[in-house]
């Protein structure tokens, strides 16, 4: 198997950057980003909008815009070097060993094509089988996901399906090849909480039976809780804190996870009209360059020292945090 | 007998017609199907439910854009229905999903918060705009902001440019129709307790609609649980999720996902097959989803009735099968 790599890692990156050039200057939307998918783990990339988790995700698939300019150390699957990797062999990994979901169901499948057209299409191109086996791969498929008639199903077009069914459909199209990495990016965010919970569900077991390596960016830690086995926390371009799901929840180490756990509104835990913790202030402009912690503008444990670069801090467990506060501090901050 | 409630339903239904193709008759869909529930001033009340249950549509003729098919309406004791547009309008304003769509990309924030005083014919330019100002900084956003144009904005601020427009005219009830879902859920915290500041210090009323049962008992105190279009348990929020009745209400609340992570995903209650709205199954409309149900949900439909603690609920469980299935 081409996954035997020295680290086990399936999905390596080191020292990942993506910088867009704008007309007030260049804007360092991911900053010195390392993570590692392996085989059957679940990372999840958490962060605001605009903390550039999407953009890694782009810029591992390779399909950052033109404009935009990636630098890695290193960033490989399953120990192929990807920024050596030619275009036309890029085009063979993607789809085929390493696949993408991406948010927006309404916008990603093609409204003029059937829905066994464009499952097919992938199976076919990556030279996977012919049609026949395409076909029947395609409603194999939309049966895992959950999808009733699946053979029905595949004479429709996108409009006709409902927001969670074309979620569905995305994911067993990521699927048809069975990769070897899946990258979803916030694939539940535009659904309600119930089909949330199903899709979710559909993602791990399927994971988990198919020994994939899964990267999931989302903005919400109470799916992060649920599904994954490392979290990266990502803020202003930067991975402020990574490390496992249990120890990031339960003892966390900078200021912004804790601020982001505490946003999140708890049934058991709460008595109507009670507020939820906030993170004062704005993202930080990233156009320039960025010193210092970015964070420390809105931090309330904010000191001299964090104008300085801070350097990465590690513990147990592989939990890496940046940030220069003594453990211990964040325990009772609201 | 008690003054008028600020809003009252009384067994209010919407069909609407709907096309099923070229040469198929039409088809009725039943979005509203009989819905009862009264907010009193100063209150609120949360309505949850998924997509499709029929909550934007009573959010719709609450605000009096559509006409209920049956039933009535009332606000502040008399049906929206006799209410000019501008009487209607003082007392009721929405603030609507999506803050990308909802403000006019061409106006300013100073101009869209304005337009409603402007419509209304309130104040002099002066007063409108020392109004505005204080208006937005009720909302948390600067003086700066009233010149900017809504795509200078986040997300979260063109959410809070939409609360102060719903604000200026000082509305009684404000029907916020799913405010926070388009949100990073940091910038819905923000939103969120905004909302609550405001009903403190402007003694608002709100009629919140939500998907997520969590964000819906941060509001109010009373909570409604539609599906397709019924209410199928009404009650004291803290009661309806620490004990809820309705099979519904229990899956609804499983689905919350809290940041606990020695929890992993719970197991789901719901089958995930979409309800037809066209197509509602006979007796109880849950019942093909519903992992209790027996015989007599598939004949009969359940009346809304009154349970111990004050709780209504639609089911045909009985107390002691509830409690064992628990």
């Amino acid at each position: 198997m081409s996954g035997a790599h020295k680290s086990g890692a399936l999905l390596e990156v080191s020292g990942l950057s993506v910088d867009i050039p704008t007309e007030a200057g260049v804007l360092h939307a991911v900053r010195d980003v390392s993570l590692a998918v392996r085989r059957g783990e679940t990372l999840c990339v958490v962060g605001e909008s605009g903390c550039g988790k999407s953009l890694t995700s782009l810029a591992i698939m390779g399909l950052l815009p033109p404009s935009a300019q990636r630098r890695a150390h290193r960033l490989a699957l399953a120990g192929e070097d990807l920024q050596a990797a030619p275009a036309r062999r890029l085009r063979a990994l993607r789809g085929d060993r390493m696949a993408m979901i991406f948010q927006d169901p309404m916008t990603c499948l093609n409204p003029a094509w059937t829905i066994g057209n464009q499952l097919e299409e992938i199976f076919t191109w990556h030279g996977k089988g012919n049609r026949r086996a395409a076909h029947d791969r395609a409603v194999a498929l939309l049966e895992r996901v959950g999808m009733a008639n699946a053979a029905g199903r595949l004479s429709q077009y996108p409009h006709q399906l409902s927001g969670g069914l074309r979620q569905r459909v995305m994911i067993a199209m990521a699927l048809m090849c069975s990769p070897d990495l899946v990258l979803a990016d916030e694939p539940t965010t535009a659904l309600d909480a119930t089909i949330q919970l199903g899709i979710l569900q559909l993602l791990a077991e399927l994971q988990a039976e198919l020994h994939m390596g899964l990267m999931l960016v989302t903005h919400d830690l109470g799916v992060v809780a649920r599904i994954a086995d490392r979290v990266a926390v990502m803020y202003a371009g930067e991975v402020v804190e990574e490390g496992p799901a249990r120890t990031v929840f339960t003892a966390p180490r900078h200021p912004y996870t804790r601020g982001l756990i505490d946003c999140i509104p708890q049934p058991d835990r709460m008595v109507p009209g009670q507020r939820l913790g906030t993170i004062p202030g704005m993202v930080p402009s990233l156009v320039g360059e960025v010193q210092g912690c970015a964070f420390r503008t809105r931090c309330a444990f904010a000191r001299p020292e964090c104008a300085a670069d801070v350097a990465p801090r590690h513990g147990p467990d592989a939990h890496m945090w940046r940030c220069v506060l003594p453990p211990g501090m964040l325990e009772r901050a609201a | 007998m008690s003054a008028a409630p600020l809003l009252e339903l009384r067994d209010v239904r919407r069909r609407y017609s709907v096309s099923s193709g070229l040469f198929a008759p039409r088809r009725t869909l039943t979005a509203v199907a009989g819905v009862s529930l009264r907010l009193g001033a100063g209150e609120a009340l949360g309505l949850v439910g998924e997509s499709g249950c029929g909550k934007s549509t009573l959010a719709r003729l609450v605000l009096g854009l559509e006409a209920p098919s049956e039933g009535e309406v009332l606000v502040a004791g008399r049906p929206i229905a006799a209410l000019h547009r501008l009487e209607r309008s003082r007392l009721v304003q929405p603030v609507f999903q999506d803050p990308y769509s909802s403000l006019n990309p061409r106006r300013s924030i100073a101009e869209i918060v304005t337009q409603p005083l402007a419509v209304h014919g309130i104040g002099t330019p002066a007063e409108r705009r020392d109004k505005v100002e204080e208006m937005l900084g009720l909302v948390g956003l600067a003086p700066r902001h009233a010149g900017a144009l809504p795509a200078q904005l986040s997300g979260g601020q063109r959410q809070r440019v939409a609360i102060a427009r719903a604000l200026v005219l000082r509305p009684a009830l404000v029907v916020c129709d799913e405010p926070t879902s388009a949100l990073d859920v940091s910038v819905q915290a923000q939103i969120l307790n905004l909302l609550l500041d405001l009903r403190d210090r402007l003694n608002l009323s709100y009629l919140f609609i939500s998907h997520n049962l969590a964000v819906v008992q941060m509001l109010a105190a009373r909570v409604a649980v539609m599906y397709l279009g019924r209410v199928v348990e009404e009650g004291a929020g803290r009661q309806v999720l620490t004990e809820p009745t309705h099979p519904y209400t229990r899956a609804l609340l499983a689905s919350v996902l809290t940041p606990d992570p020695m929890q992993g995903l719970p197991a789901m209650r719901l089958g995930t097959a979409f309800p037809d709205p066209l197509d509602i199954p006979p007796g109880c409309a849950f019942n093909p989803r519903c992992s209790f149900a027996f015989d007599r949900c598939r004949a009969e439909a359940p009346a809304l009735v009154q349970r111990e603690g004050g709780t209504l609920a639609a089911c045909h469980l009985s107390a002691e099968v509830r409690v064992a299935a628990l």
